[in-house]
Order: structure tokens, then C-alpha cells, then sequence
């Protein structure tokens, strides 16, 4: 074994001293920081530093020597990192760890610390060598990072809260709402149900959500009805809006059901989801039809007494003494008149009714248009003394329509028209044919309409303001003519001056798509 | 003028009254019955020449007694007016067999009007029957 203290390796000996010289050469020009403490020493002095330890410290060598290194800590005690590196030191093992140190002008800096003990042959520790980088740039970037991700987090938990409670807010609204709401998906898988639809159709979250529509409750949707209206309607983009659909379910008994459906066009995670409304509205329905049958029977028991007192005054009339005043004959004739206005009224009721509820039935038959005003007009001229009814031009067609309904708006434009013209003596009809159609017009020399008013004739329950005393009436028989012209395809019209008089028209298609719902 | 035999079927005592007064005029011979139960007891002692007959009637109503009438050979070419206030009343009563509708309230020359041209044309029928 040689030794460098041998003699004969004087070379070595410079060999060794240049070794050194080049090895802290070396250190010096490390960019980490360099030191070495003696452990054999109390208080485990540093006995080295790099010029690169002296650059990150700021402090100069002849400051550093003899210091144990807790001096870069200042008065940064308390801190875990330097707890590792006591426990490494005691137990004589190496470490890594990152602790915050302070140059000497109090600037923090951060220090990635890189400490091994070396032992002598016996396994003594006899230093320890520690090797510093400063990470403070590195730390930095990453402190703002943690401190931007902590910042993200905050603000999603904002937004979640605030999704949270605007989400809390419409499933309040949803559940509240007096409607069936489902969500389903594009397979007609139930999303979500709300309180209404679980409670009308007495079924509970658990037996509906997550399951198919059509296996819902035993199948109790798997309604032909419905299905058209999901896969076949709802594809076109179009929503469907207030469909009927009437279904007798198992447990509940007969429902009636408007049904309103909105595909979700958005792109996103709600694509092509179903929103479907169920509205229950049996017991509207049967409301309705309660008002309807109440009306019905109100009028048919309204009219028998009438019967009875047109029936007795008619009777009257044919045993009319030969001798009877002219007064008594005018009385008799008032009276018949009266009954005949009270039965119009009555009829006039039902038929609003009916036309509220939407129950008119047209019963179309193809009729001859000029002999059904000859016949009208001459049913009124014989109960009118005062005007001279007048009929031009002639239509010269069938028509196919509800022979009745039209007989009872030609009545009241006419019946009109000798009301409001009291002081004139005439009201024409005149009759044509406008291309497909065929044309009424009932001219008055009347009172005449306000343009204001005419806006509001048709109007169920209008009554012109200054008509309002001078004329008896509730305002409901234009509205019945427009209803009844309508239901027939045709339109209704006016065109008046103030004082001069009126003229109402309306027009008819001759011949029509027939649709009786 | 032959003397014939009418019905009044009726549950409002009014309109019988009444019919009964405004018939009376015909000469011929007025039955009235309000109650429509007593209908088939009438009509097995002595067959009327024609039936006023109202719809609405409690228990039994008049749609109902013409399908009894028309299903019995007897009074199966019976001429029956229906006379009624309802407004569906001119369907239900064709389609239950009536000869003929009247709505309530009624001209009087209308309803006797028809009430003789049935009388007619029921003798006719008869007498083409038994030859």
C-alpha cells in the first residue's frame, strides 16, 4: 500500500497539493452552494464554503467559517424543514429538503438543501457536506401556482354553491309548479320526475326515475297516442303544444291530459333531452261539461213554461172575439212578440254557451242559398210591419254548410237592422256570388256605428255606448254570427257611417273542406 | 171531418193544458197523460190515430217509449210528433222512429198543420193494409 507521505512519491505530494488546488477550483465554480461543517467539532461548525455559497448567503467567507448553519435561518426557527435536518444529523443520514434561509441583507430566499455525512474507516461521522441551490425563482412560480389553483378551487366552490342554490331554486319552482314535469332522455328514459307528476299518478321517485316511459306503473304509458306525438312529432323540431290525449290509467281511473313537449336543442349535455308537461285536466273538462249539461237544462226548462204561454197566446188569438178592439189586438200581438224575444234570448244563451265550450256541431248538408233568404227574409217580413224588407241579386248556388246557423245569422243581421233603424223603413239584402263564395250584405238606413264601436261589434257581451239605453239586448248576437260564420270558413264584416246607417256582410265558401270536430 | 183519437204525452201539465185547449178546436178526441209509465196501459185499451209525445220525461223518456212502439207490430206505423225544447231533441227522436219533429215553442198552425197530414196519411196506410 503506498503512502503519500512515502518519501520517494514527492511528485505525488504535488500531484496532490495541484489535485486539491484543481478540486476547489472546481467547487468555487459550482453554481450551487458548497459547505462542509466538522462534526468531530462542538456545534458542528461549517470549516468550507464555495464562492457560490457566499453569493446566495451574502455573506463572505470569513463570516461564515466556524458558524453552525442555523444562522441562514435568522430568526426562522420554528420551521419543520429544520427538524429533518436534525433528526438526518442525529442519526447520521443523508436528506433533501427544501427551507426557507435569509440572505444577509433579510431577503428570504428559498434552499434546496442536499446534506450527506461522511465517515471515516471506523463509520464515525466526521463531516457533514451540504449542497445548496437556490430555488426561490422556482418556489416563487410555484407558490403561485398553488396560490392560483387555491383561487380556482375557491371560485368553483362559489359557483358550485350559487349552481347549487340557483339549481335548489328551480327544482322549488318545478316542484311547486301545478303541473306533471318529466325529463326524459332521447331513449325515453325518465330523468327526473317533479312532486305533481309522482303525485297525480300516484307513483313514487323511485318506481319512475331512471326507468323507461313506456314501463312506467305496469306500462300505464305505453299510450299509441303519446308515442306518435314523442317519436314521430317531436323529431321535426317542432314543439307539441296542448295535445289531447285521453287515457284510462289502471289505478287512477280516466285522465284527460293536454300534453306539452320541447326537445332541448342546445348542444351540450342536455341535447336532445324531452321536457314533457302533463297538464290533468279531467276535472276542468267535466267542469265544462257540468256547465254545459246545467245550461242545456236550464234552457229546456226555461222554454217548456214558454211553450205553454206561446201555445195559450196563440190560442188566444184564434178566439179573438170578431168584435175585438184594434188595442186588444195590439196587445196580444205584443205579448206573442215578448215571448218570442224571451225564447231567442234563451236560445241566444245556450248557444254562447256552446260556442264557449267549442261544442257546435255543424251539420252540413248542401242547401239552396236563395230560396233559404227568400224563406228568412220572408219569415221576418210577416213579424214586421215597420220596415219593407228587400232582397237584390241572387246567389244561384248550393252551398254546402249548416243550413240553421246560417238562417240564424241572416235573422239577426236583419232583426239588427230594423232594431237600430227606427225611423227609416227599409233594409236591403242584397244577395251574389263572389267567386268561390257567395256574399250577404244587410243594409241599414240607421243609426249608423262609430268607428271606434265598430272595432268591438263582434264582441261577446258589447254593447255599443249610446245603444246602451235606447235598445234592449246583451250583446251576444254578432258574436254568435261571427262564431257561426267562422266555424263555416267564411268572415264577417261591417262598414258604417254615424247617422247614415250600416252594412254588415259576410261571405261563405260555396263548397269546402268538411270538417265536422 | 172523421173524429180521430190523440195522445198527449207530456210530464209538464202546462203544455198538455195548453194542447188540450189548442186541439180541442180539431174536434177530434184529446187524451192527455203526463206521467209516461201509464203509456202501454193506454195504449192497450184503445189505440190513439196519433202520439204527441215530449222527450225529456222522467223515468221513462220519450225516446224510449217510441222504441217499445216501434218495436210492437201494433203501433209500429203509429204517427208519432215529437214535440221538445231540446235542441238535440229533432236527431234523437228521427232516430228513435218518430214520424215527425216539433221544437218547443211551436206555432200553432205548424203543429196542426202536421197533426192532420199525419191523421191522413195514417188512414191511407190502414186502408191499404185491409184492402
Amino acid at each position: 500500500m503506498k503512502s503519500p507521505n512515502n518519501h520517494g512519491f514527492s511528485l505525488s505530494k504535488e500531484t496532490l497539493r495541484q489535485d486539491f488546488e484543481l478540486l476547489t477550483k472546481a467547487l468555487n465554480s459550482s453554481t450551487s452552494g458548497i459547505i462542509i461543517t466538522d462534526n468531530t467539532q462542538p456545534d458542528n461548525p461549517i470549516i468550507f464554503c464555495n464562492a457560490a455559497f457566499e453569493k446566495i448567503s451574502g455573506y463572505t467567507r470569513s463570516e461564515i467559517i466556524g458558524h453552525n448553519c442555523r444562522f441562514l435561518q435568522q430568526q426562522d426557527r420554528a420551521q419543520p424543514a429544520r427538524a429533518v435536518i436534525a433528526e438526518a444529523v442525529k442519526e447520521g443520514k443523508e436528506c433533501t429538503i427544501e427551507i426557507r434561509n435569509y440572505h444577509k441583507n433579510g431577503n428570504l430566499f428559498w434552499n434546496e438543501l442536499y446534506m450527506s455525512p461522511v465517515t471515516d474507516e471506523n463509520g464515525a461521522i466526521t463531516h457533514f457536506i451540504g449542497i445548496q441551490n437556490d430555488i426561490t425563482a422556482r418556489k416563487k412560480i410555484e407558490l403561485d401556482l398553488q396560490d392560483q389553483k387555491d383561487s380556482m378551487e375557491r371560485k368553483i366552490a362559489e359557483r358550485t354553491s350559487e349552481l347549487r342554490d340557483s339549481e335548489a331554486f328551480l327544482t322549488s319552482i318545478i316542484q311547486t309548479v301545478r303541473e306533471g314535469l318529466l325529463v326524459l332522455d332521447r331513449n325515453f328514459k325518465v330523468i327526473s320526475a317533479n312532486d305533481h307528476f309522482l303525485r297525480t299518478f300516484k307513483v313514487s321517485a323511485q318506481e319512475t326515475i331512471g326507468k323507461m316511459l313506456y314501463d312506467l306503473g305496469n306500462g300505464q304509458w305505453n299510450i299509441e297516442r303519446l308515442k306518435e306525438l314523442l317519436i314521430r312529432i317531436l323529431p321535426t323540431n317542432n314543439p307539441v303544444i296542448d295535445f289531447e290525449v285521453a287515457h284510462d290509467f289502471p289505478h287512477i281511473g280516466k285522465k284527460l291530459m293536454l300534453l306539452n313537449a320541447y326537445r332541448i336543442e342546445l348542444e351540450g349535455q342536455y341535447k336532445d333531452q324531452i321536457l314533457l308537461a302533463i297538464e290533468d285536466i279531467t276535472e276542468r273538462r267535466e267542469i265544462e261539461r257540468r256547465k254545459d249539461d246545467f245550461l242545456s237544462i236550464a234552457s229546456h226548462e226555461l222554454k217548456t213554461p214558454l211553450t205553454t204561454i206561446k201555445g195559450f197566446v196563440q190560442a188566444l188569438e184564434r178566439m179573438k172575439p170578431a168584435n175585438a178592439s184594434e188595442k186588444y189586438s195590439q196587445t196580444l200581438q205584443k205579448v206573442a212578440l215578448y215571448v218570442d224575444r224571451l225564447n231567442s234570448l234563451i236560445t241566444d244563451l245556450l248557444d254562447v254557451s256552446r260556442i264557449q265550450s267549442g261544442n257546435i256541431e255543424l251539420h252540413n248538408e248542401l242547401f239552396d242559398f236563395d230560396k233559404m233568404v227568400r224563406e228568412a227574409v220572408e219569415n221576418l217580413q210577416a213579424s214586421t210591419g215597420s220596415h219593407q224588407i228587400k232582397i237584390k241579386g241572387t246567389a244561384g248556388t248550393e252551398v254546402l254548410g249548416d243550413e240553421g246557423h246560417i238562417i240564424q245569422v241572416i235573422n239577426n243581421l236583419i232583426s239588427n237592422a230594423i232594431k237600430y233603424a227606427p225611423n227609416s223603413s227599409e233594409v236591403l239584402v242584397y244577395v251574389s256570388k263572389v267567386s268561390d263564395y257567395v256574399k250577404v250584405s244587410v243594409t241599414d238606413y240607421g243609426l249608423g256605428i262609430s268607428a271606434e264601436d265598430q272595432q268591438s261589434v263582434f264582441e261577446r257581451f258589447f254593447r255599443g255606448g249610446d245603444i246602451q239605453k235606447r235598445f234592449p239586448g246583451m250583446g251576444i248576437g254578432l258574436y254568435i254570427c261571427e262564431q257561426i260564420v267562422k266555424n263555416h270558413d267564411g268572415t264577417i264584416w261591417v262598414e258604417s257611417e254615424k247617422g247614415k246607417g250600416s252594412t254588415f256582410s259576410f261571405t261563405l265558401p260555396i263548397s269546402r273542406e268538411v270538417n265536422n270536430g | 171531418m172523421d173524429r180521430k183519437k190523440i195522445l198527449i204525452c207530456d210530464d209538464d201539465e202546462g203544455i198538455t193544458d195548453m194542447l188540450e185547449l189548442v186541439l180541442e178546436e180539431t174536434g177530434h178526441e184529446i187524451i192527455t197523460e203526463t206521467n209516461s209509465l201509464n203509456i202501454k196501459s193506454i195504449l192497450k185499451e184503445d189505440l190513439p190515430d196519433l202520439i204527441l209525445l215530449d222527450l225529456w220525461m222522467p223515468v221513462l223518456s220519450g225516446d224510449q217509449v217510441l222504441k217499445t212502439l216501434r218495436a210492437d207490430e201494433n203501433t209500429k206505423q203509429l204517427p208519432v210528433i215529437v214535440i221538445s225544447a231540446s235542441r238535440d231533441g229533432k236527431e234523437i227522436a228521427l232516430d228513435a222512429g218518430a214520424t215527425d219533429f216539433v221544437a218547443k215553442p211551436f206555432d200553432i198552425d205548424e203543429l196542426l198543420h202536421k197533426i192532420e197530414k199525419y191523421l191522413n196519411y195514417n188512414f191511407l196506410k190502414i186502408e191499404n193494409k185491409n184492402p
